[in-house]
This record gives C-alpha cells, sequence and structure tokens, in this order.
C-alpha cells in the first residue's frame, strides 16, 4: 500500500489509461509493420474457362483468349458458351470486359454477356434465367428468356464489342466499337455471382476476348472519371456549417502538437478576406487539447530527431507519471526507439547494450499478454542485416515509425490532463470523422451485397 | 407500409470503427493539401517541417498564386493581371471568361472610385469588343454599366457587384485557375470528405439505425434511437 500517494484512485484509472493507450500504440506499430493491401478484391477474370465450357461445340485456343465454333447449328442447345474462368469481381465500381468478332461465320449468332454459375453451357447467354447477353445477329438484349428486346445495332467480323457491369448505378451496359449502346438495369435476382460470358454459335465463328491485357476500345477510365464525378456533384450539393474545415485542421494540429504550424495558420486566418474566426462560431471545445501545447511539440520535435534520451529527460521533468512505470507500454516504445537509433546510425555494440539493459526485461512478461515480444524481436532482428532499412524490419528505421513512438508520447502527455475524457487523447476530431465516413461506405456497400466502391483514404490520396 | 430498420448497438458499431484503418502519413497529407491549397503558405513550411509531410505543390508558386488573390480582394485588378501573366500567360489567353471576369471587376473599381469618363472609356474599348462575341458577357456588362444610371449605388438592383463579394467571388475564380494550370486540384480535398459523411450516412439512414455523428465540430457519436 502506498501512503505516500494522496489520491491512489486517480493514479491507478490513470495507469489503466496509460495502459489502454500504450496497447493501442502497440497496434498501430503492427499495423504499420505489415504490407497488407487495405483491401483485397476478388481475382478478376484472366482467360477462358475450358473445364466446364461447352467443348463438343468449340474450341477453345492454347492461349484461352479466343474461340472457334466447331458444331453444325441445327436448332437451339448447340450453341458454343464458355465462361471465364473467375466471376466478376465486385468490390469496384466497374467490370468491363470486350471481345473482338475475328470472323462472323456463316449466321454471325455471336453473343458477350453475363451467366451465373451453372449456366447450361449449350444455350446463348440471355436465354436462360439469371443471365444476360447482346447478341450480334440481331443486336437485342436478351434477359432470362428466349425473347429479345430492342437494344443496339447487330455487329459482326471487325467488330469490338464490350460488356460491362456499373455497380455504381447497379446496371449493366454494352459498347460497340468504343462506344456505349445501351443500358439496362441489373435486377435484383442477379444478385449472385456472375461470370464473363461468350458464345459462339454458326460455322466458321471465331472471336477474341480481352480481360484487360490489352487496351480496350472503349475508354474504361474516362467512363469511371465520370461516374466518380457524378456522384461527386451529387454529394457536393450538401451543405456543411462555415468554416469548418478550419475548425477541423485547427483542431488537427492542436490534438498532435504541431504549435507552429498552428501559430502560422492562425495568423493567416486572421488576414484572410474577411477573416476566419473559428472558436466562438462552431463550438469547438479546443480547452482540453490545448493542454501542454508547447510541452508536447518540444517533446514531439525531440522523438523525431531521434534524441529519445532528451525526450525522456523532458518527460520525467515534466510528466513524471508517463516513465514512473518503467514497464508501461509508452517507456517500452521509447526504449525500443532508443534501440532502434542505435542501429539507425550503425552503432551496433551500444544497441547490444541499450537491448540487454532495457529491452530484455520486456520479454515474456505474462500480465502484457506477450504483446511486447514481437516488436522486441523485430528490433532485435535488425542487427543481423548489413542495410537493416532494406530488410523485412526495416518499418522501424522508417519517419512513420518514429512518428507512431510521437504519437504515443503525445496522447500519454493529454492524458495526464485532469480534464480530459478518457478516449479523446487517442483520436483526434479528424479521425474519428475519417473512421465514420468508411465505417458508414463501408456498411452501406455491405447492405449493397457487397457490390460496390467503398472509401478508403489512403486510395483517394495515393 | 414501413420497412423496419435494422439497429446496429453501439458496442457492434464501435468494433467497426476500430477495425478501420487510417494511418497517420495519410492524415498528414489531407493537411498539407487543405493549407497548400488554401494558400497557406508558411503554415505549410511549419507543417513540413513539424510533420516531415511533403507538399503535394511546389511552395514557391503558393506565395505568387495568394499575391493574385490578394491583389483582386484588395481592387487592384490591374495588378493581378499582370502578376498572373508573369506567372503564366497561357492562363488568360486559354480562359476568356476568367478575363472578362477580371476585366468586368476592373470597370467595377473604376466605378467604384467615381472614375466615370475612365469607366466609360474601358468599358467601350476593353469590354465591348468581348460582348459582341459572347451573349452572357454582353448581358453581364450591361449590368455593370448600368451601375452608372444610379446616383445612389446602395440601393439598386445590381448594387451586389460593388459588394466585397463580387471580388472574392473573381479571386477565386482566379485562384481556381492558377492551381488548374498547375496540374492541382483547384479545391482542397477535406470539404468533399465531410460532405462525404454526412451524404454516406444519409444512405444508411434508409436502413439502419445507427451511431451517427450529428455535429461535425464535435465529431461525438450519438446513440441509435432504442
Amino acid at each position: 500500500m502506498n501512503s505516500s500517494n494522496g489520491n491512489n484512485g486517480n493514479n491507478n484509472s490513470f495507469d489503466r489509461l496509460s495502459q489502454d493507450l500504450g496497447l493501442h500504440f502497440l497496434e498501430l506499430v503492427r499495423i504499420g509493420s505489415s504490407k497488407a493491401p487495405v483491401e483485397i478484391d476478388d481475382a478478376a477474370p484472366n482467360e477462358l474457362n475450358t473445364i466446364n465450357s461447352s467443348a463438343g461445340f468449340l474450341v477453345v485456343a492454347p492461349d484461352k483468349l479466343s474461340v472457334k465454333y466447331t458444331g453444325v447449328n441445327l436448332h437451339g442447345h448447340d450453341v458454343g458458351v464458355v465462361q471465364a474462368n473467375n466471376p466478376v469481381p465486385v468490390k469496384r465500381l466497374v467490370y468491363y470486359f470486350e471481345i473482338y468478332v475475328k470472323d462472323a461465320g456463316v449466321k454471325g449468332q455471336i453473343a458477350i454477356g453475363f451467366t451465373s454459375e451453372g449456366f447450361k453451357m449449350r444455350r446463348q447467354p440471355g436465354w436462360e434465367v439469371n443471365s444476360c447477353g447482346y447478341h450480334g445477329d440481331d443486336g437485342l438484349l436478351y434477359r432470362g428468356q428466349g425473347k429479345g428486346d430492342a437494344f443496339g445495332p447487330t455487329y459482326t467480323t471487325g467488330d469490338t464489342v464490350g460488356g460491362g457491369i456499373n455497380f455504381g448505378s447497379q446496371e449493366f451496359f454494352f459498347t460497340k466499337n468504343g462506344a456505349i449502346v445501351g443500358t439496362v438495369s441489373k435486377e435484383k435476382e442477379m444478385n449472385r455471382c456472375l461470370f464473363p460470358t461468350i458464345s459462339v454459335h454458326s460455322q466458321n465463328e471465331e472471336v477474341h476476348v480481352n480481360f484487360g491485357q490489352r487496351k480496350f476500345a472503349f475508354d474504361l477510365k474516362e467512363y469511371e472519371a465520370q461516374e466518380r464525378l457524378n456522384q461527386q456533384m451529387t454529394i457536393e450539393k450538401t451543405s456543411l456549417p462555415p468554416n469548418i474545415s478550419y475548425g477541423i485542421i485547427r483542431a488537427y494540429l492542436l490534438h498532435y502538437g504541431y504549435e507552429d504550424t498552428l501559430n502560422s495558420f492562425d495568423l493567416a486566418s486572421k488576414s484572410t478576406i474577411p477573416p476566419i474566426c473559428i472558436a466562438q462560431e462552431n463550438g469547438f471545445d479546443d480547452q482540453d487539447i490545448m493542454y501542454a501545447l508547447n510541452q508536447r511539440k518540444t517533446i514531439r520535435q525531440l522523438i523525431r530527431n531521434g534524441e529519445i534520451d532528451a525526450a525522456m529527460n523532458k518527460l520525467r521533468d515534466w510528466f513524471p507519471q508517463i516513465v514512473q512505470d518503467d514497464k508501461s507500454a509508452a517507456c517500452f516504445l521509447l526504449h525500443c526507439q532508443k534501440f532502434v537509433e542505435f542501429i539507425r546510425v550503425g552503432a551496433l555494440e551500444e544497441a547490444v547494450k541499450h537491448g540487454r539493459i532495457e529491452l530484455a526485461k520486456f520479454l515474456g512478461l505474462p500480465e502484457k499478454d506477450n504483446l511486447f515480444d514481437a516488436l522486441v524481436m523485430d528490433c532485435v532482428a535488425l542487427l543481423a542485416y548489413e542495410c537493416p532499412q532494406e530488410s523485412c524490419f526495416g518499418y522501424l528505421l522508417q519517419e512513420s515509425h518514429r512518428d507512431v513512438v510521437a504519437d504515443t508520447v503525445n496522447a500519454m502527455i493529454l492524458s495526464t490532463n485532469p480534464k480530459m475524457k478518457d478516449v479523446r487523447c487517442l483520436q483526434s476530431y479528424l479521425e474519428r470523422l475519417l473512421r465514420q465516413l468508411t465505417a458508414c461506405c463501408l456498411e452501406r456497400r455491405l447492405a449493397n451485397g457487397g457490390q460496390g466502391e467503398a472509401f478508403h483514404l489512403c486510395r483517394l490520396l495515393n | 407500409m414501413t420497412t423496419s430498420k435494422k439497429t446496429i448497438t453501439r458496442d457492434e458499431w464501435e468494433k467497426r470503427l476500430n477495425d478501420v484503418k487510417i494511418r497517420k502519413e495519410d492524415m498528414n497529407k489531407l493537411v498539407m493539401n487543405f493549407l497548400v491549397t488554401e494558400g497557406y503558405v508558411e503554415a505549410a513550411e511549419k507543417f513540413r517541417m513539424e510533420s516531415g509531410t511533403e507538399p503535394d505543390i511546389d511552395l514557391a508558386t503558393i506565395s505568387e498564386r495568394m499575391a493574385v488573390k490578394k491583389a483582386v480582394q484588395c481592387g487592384n485588378v490591374e495588378d493581378a493581371i499582370e502578376k498572373v501573366n508573369d506567372l503564366n500567360p497561357e492562363i488568360l489567353d486559354t480562359n476568356p471568361q476568367l478575363f472578362f471576369h477580371l476585366q468586368q471587376q476592373r470597370l467595377i473599381e473604376l466605378i467604384r472610385n467615381g472614375k466615370i469618363e475612365e469607366a466609360l472609356e474601358f468599358a467601350q474599348e476593353e469590354l465591348a469588343p468581348r460582348g459582341e462575341e459572347n451573349q452572357s458577357f454582353l448581358e453581364e456588362l450591361e449590368r455593370t454599366v448600368s451601375l452608372l444610371a444610379f446616383e445612389d449605388v446602395s440601393n439598386c438592383p445590381v448594387g451586389e457587384l460593388l459588394d466585397i463579394s463580387q471580388r472574392l467571388k473573381t479571386a477565386s475564380e482566379v485562384n481556381a485557375a492558377i492551381l488548374t494550370s498547375q496540374s492541382h486540384e483547384k479545391d482542397p480535398k477535406l470539404p468533399s470528405l465531410l460532405k462525404m459523411l454526412l451524404w454516406a450516412q444519409n444512405q444508411l439512414d434508409e436502413k439502419f439505425d445507427y451511431p451517427r455523428i450529428n455535429d461535425l465540430s464535435s465529431a461525438t457519436l450519438e446513440d441509435p434511437a432504442v
């Protein structure tokens, strides 16, 4: 029992809070170390499926990108149909592929479209349920029945015809020689797995297919850009409270302790015409994040410059409660960073010495669920490489990693503010808004059968 | 017939929020993009030093752009035009509408300063020829010249042309044209994202009850109605 501590309760809750914060940032380190893409989309179709095609009626070339009709065309059940090897990937705005009619043969009964799994591979796409097809001989669109609807022009030898799905508007669209010929709504029953499909039905017909390996006749990028622009124009009509962006940027600078930037920003806002005054107007509650601004800025700069000892000394002077528990996540991250800084300048012996004194004690700590182990191991592994920054542990030497350590300490300092509620020191307003935006877009897509584009900040910016 | 909405509890929603991966570098880029597009040069420089984020445009060009914008905002249109041409003569050449609006602003300033003869001369020599080429320019020209007919401009139907908001509009237009000529987007990304958030929540409202952020300036979640 610590009799010297007047407010035991507060210290305990601070310890718990700092524990949570520390672990949160350790998680960030772990995420930073992995190079996984932000979203894994399904494998796109890239060739024809030779296993389930109507083998008796067509032959697929060895490159699996063209077909020839070999049947006799006696009736409606000897169509040479072939699907792509993979279904249409849905986590995107548009999917598109093209065929080139090398030879329209005797009757030009070629079709391009989409069919579901288990389609009867002897019928034209569109003649059966859960399929649609644009037919070259009559220019009609067939959607799940033997009778087609007027849709577009016929097509024949030398034409390039494309079929696509727009997940934003939930429509099929088809093109001929680079121009759209028509669109049709993708009804709910077609909410199943669809395969790009092509077919041939009379003698000598030959069709080549392009899944994107070569340039399309249709300007797909322009089409996508236009779709995004249309959606953007709808969104732009939303109105925002005045000067909200300025307020959010300002709060961000305050939150992370970018004091110099903040001062320049404030100065510039005042001399804008008309001047922008944020705090009073929009109810931004700045008090909490103005706390210890100058000190947080100072310590952040020390960490960014790799001066870990100096940073820790400042912490001992100004916020001793943060470094009191030497086994806390904050101390752990700082000790690791010191190790990394030794490696950066090639002082390997110093690194080893430091590791033995300060890092070894973090290994195998059961109460921390061995979370620290992974990071210690990654740090120590750096010793093995001549060029550590090129190794798979190189992430530790990047500026972004220094930034994680700086952000951790920043959050710890904010949490020492007696007026601060618990979770707010973790995330700036901007971060919370971006998380909400991403979560809403993902949820919306989920409700849409998992189809379409969702928002990802890194995709927007890079 | 009402379709019932599915409820997503606070706990479930917070889990989804925690699963989102947002990188600090990307947030920094968003901030830098704002500073640079809005023209806060010093702030952008300081931010580069304090955060290590590289601006997506040459900072030197920002000062020049801001000088042009400032000149228009203060009514020094001749000065602004000179500066734009120094920066890139193609901007005004390829942007007849912008050039017309700048000339129009010049006319407004002459009228504001009571230089009636000069204003008339300017209108006849510089603006009338453009009005002949383009119907909407002609209409704008007529509106502007009609300012001269009123003794008390504060009460006339086209009085808004003398308002500072007109200067700001023109300044914004020239700012956007310069950014576009530098192959940079003319608007910062952040406001669009905020709008997207409001839009996305509205879309989701059709099917779900879930914790919403109703007040962007506090960014706090409000629980779904029970």
